[in-house]
């Protein structure tokens, strides 16, 4: 029997483009659905991407995977397994836990969406498979976690998050809803597929898992590298499409990246950057988020970008200063709010600001002082009482990405205000107000937490906004992780540890 | 009347909300603010304002300097001001 090898088959299987007849091609593939520029069949005919995956060998590999992840869930994954893990660690787990499981669930949408608009028929092949990954990347943190949940009611927000008004479930939503349940393929290839999955989320799947692993954490180790795997295959969607509409249409390119690399960078900042510099343990942090965003964004985003012709965005020296300082001002804030958040917070001690110190001495000595008048609270207090080193008055929320106005520097915080058909708004940083300035009709509707309070929709006292609105309670709320209780702190009761630990 | 403004304190890391009423001077609008940021900013006890680039007298009120609802105002202290 003739059997054809592979590579003589394939594209009869994905390759499957024709010419329409009952309705014509604007009809079959209309812009609003299909996407920005619209052009003729024959601009994709050409498109392509590495992977190359049969749906054979897509189900035998993801069986395989699959069983992997089971098989580590039933060896160390159990409630017995979480104990033995370092609580601050633990926090950097329902962080991502939170964040990312429907965030995945919405890229079903978005991919399902360019598994039938898509332009051409091994891109809708290779979406399809795209959205089964995504629905995969949800279910399995769900199931992980899950588990855990009766003996610690912060992991019930793996499914809770998106569901709630809590603030950084607003600004997540935000994000969310318009890279992934909104955009059309196009956007949305380049938006999520180049820019959030190849710039970004290595820096969650490859070096907040080699975290895990020196942390002792194999069941998340293993999730994050399940997960990248997938990634790193539908991800080549992003610059096959790319590279067609820059051919025909650059500038708009240009501006989907400037859009979506800062979005997509100010996620990433919270999600990724208050893991590993702040709740990953000392002893298994292998670099710094600095470290990591240089090496996965400023080396191989940039080849990327020079590849297909475009520039970096316009705001790079902006994003530079902010790798120097965002996160931290982004941990300070939470910190001094953290019962505002699901998880719980650890306060740097002396070896952790050393390290600190020692990655980011440029910026850090703007940091210190902030740390010490926290810890300061702490010891007029003593342990114990939270919310002595707690905020009590409403902070404000940047009108496009949601987040606390936390851009620039203690001394120059680079937040600006713009007033836009009679209404006040307000943006933590000038990418974040040139993005709303490009697309207002998309945006300006939108109302942060400080117009929802103002509008009598949510409580203007914190503790009620934090109970009434945003779903928290006395046992879910973010707390300090020790309770104040660092031997560091209080070294009176503990003279041995008086001196910061190299 | 209440006017809620964004509020930037110098060595801070956030903007916060706060609630002034317009009869209240600028100087009890800077002092809001420094309780508001004591746990990460220890109050300084000579301060300067500043809206739209222009330094608020401090014994005017939140009226009379032309502030309004969701205005922008930054707080600094005399000696990182003279600086800056």
């Amino acid at each position: 029997m003739l059997v054809l090898k592979r590579d003589q088959w394939l594209d009869l299987a994905r390759k499957l483009d024709w010419e329409p007849s009952y309705v014509d091609e604007k009809q079959l593939f209309p812009e609003p659905a299909s996407g920005k520029p619209w052009l003729p069949a024959a601009a994709w005919r050409e498109w392509d991407e590495p992977y190359r995956t049969s749906y054979t060998e897509y189900v035998t590999n993801q069986q395989a995977k699959e069983a992997a992840v089971h098989t580590l869930r039933d060896a160390v994954g159990q409630p017995d397994d979480r104990k033995a893990l370092d609580p601050c660690w633990l926090n950097a787990v329902k962080l991502h836990a939170a964040t990312l499981p429907l965030a995945e669930f919405a890229a079903v949408v978005g991919n399902l969406r360019a598994a039938r608009f898509g332009r051409d028929s091994a891109w809708r092949t290779t979406a399809a498979l795209g959205a089964l990954d995504e629905l995969r990347h949800a279910q399995i943190p769900l199931l992980l976690m899950h588990g855990w949940v009766e003996s610690d009611p912060q992991f019930d927000w793996t499914h809770k998050f998106f569901h709630t008004d809590q603030w950084v479930a607003i600004a997540a939503r935000h994000f969310i809803d318009e890279l992934l349940l909104a955009s059309d393929p196009i956007e949305l290839a380049i938006g999520t597929n180049f820019v959030f999955e190849s710039g970004f989320t290595n820096l969650q799947f490859v070096g907040l898992a080699s975290m895990a692993h020196r942390a002792g954490d194999r069941m998340f180790e293993k999730l994050l590298q399940s997960i990248q795997t997938d990634e790193a295959r539908h991800a080549q969607i992003g610059r096959a499409v790319l590279e067609v509409v820059v051919r025909h249409d650059r500038s708009h390119a240009q501006y989907l990246i400037d859009k979506w690399f800062w979005r997509s960078w100010l996620f990433f900042a919270v999600v990724t950057g208050f893991a590993m510099d702040y709740l990953t343990p000392l002893a298994a942090r292998t670099a710094s988020f600095k470290e990591f965003v240089q090496e996965w964004i400023l080396d191989q985003f940039q080849r990327a970008l020079d590849d297909v012709g475009l520039e970096r965005p316009w705001y790079w020296d902006q994003f530079l200063r902010a790798l120097d300082t965002y996160h931290h001002m982004l941990c300070a804030s939470a910190y001094t709010y953290r019962a505002t958040v699901w998880f719980d917070s650890v306060l740097p001690g002396p070896a952790e600001r050393a390290w600190l110190a020692a990655k980011y001495p440029e910026s850090w000595p703007q940091f210190e002082p902030i740390w010490e008048r926290i810890s300061g609270r702490w010891r007029e207090a003593g342990p114990g009482v939270e919310w002595h080193a707690h905020g009590l008055t409403p902070v404000g929320f940047c009108n496009l990405c949601q987040l606390v106005l936390c851009g620039g520097t203690p001394e120059h915080n680079t937040a600006r205000t713009l007033v836009h058909a009679g209404r006040k708004y307000i943006f933590c940083s000038e990418p974040c107000a040139f993005i709303f300035k490009s697309e207002p009709q998309r945006y300006a509707a939108h109302r942060d937490v400080v117009a929802r309070i103002l509008a009598g929709q949510a409580p203007a006292n914190l503790l009620e906004l934090v109970t009434a609105y945003f779903g928290l309670d006395r046992q879910t709320w973010g707390k300090d992780v020790h309770g104040g209780r660092y031997a560091w702190l209080h070294p009176a009761d503990h003279p041995e540890a008086a001196e910061p630990r190299s | 009347m209440l006017v809620p403004i964004y509020g930037f304190l110098a060595g801070d890391t956030l903007g916060l909300l706060v609630l002034v009423h317009d009869h209240e001077t600028v100087r009890e609008l800077a002092e809001r603010l420094q309780q508001a940021a004591a746990p990460r900013v220890a109050a300084r006890p000579q301060v300067h304002v500043y809206f739209e680039g222009r330094q608020l007298a401090l014994d005017l009120t939140v009226g009379r300097a032309g502030l309004t609802a969701l205005d922008r105002i930054e707080v600094r202290p005399v000696e990182s001001a003279d600086g800056r």
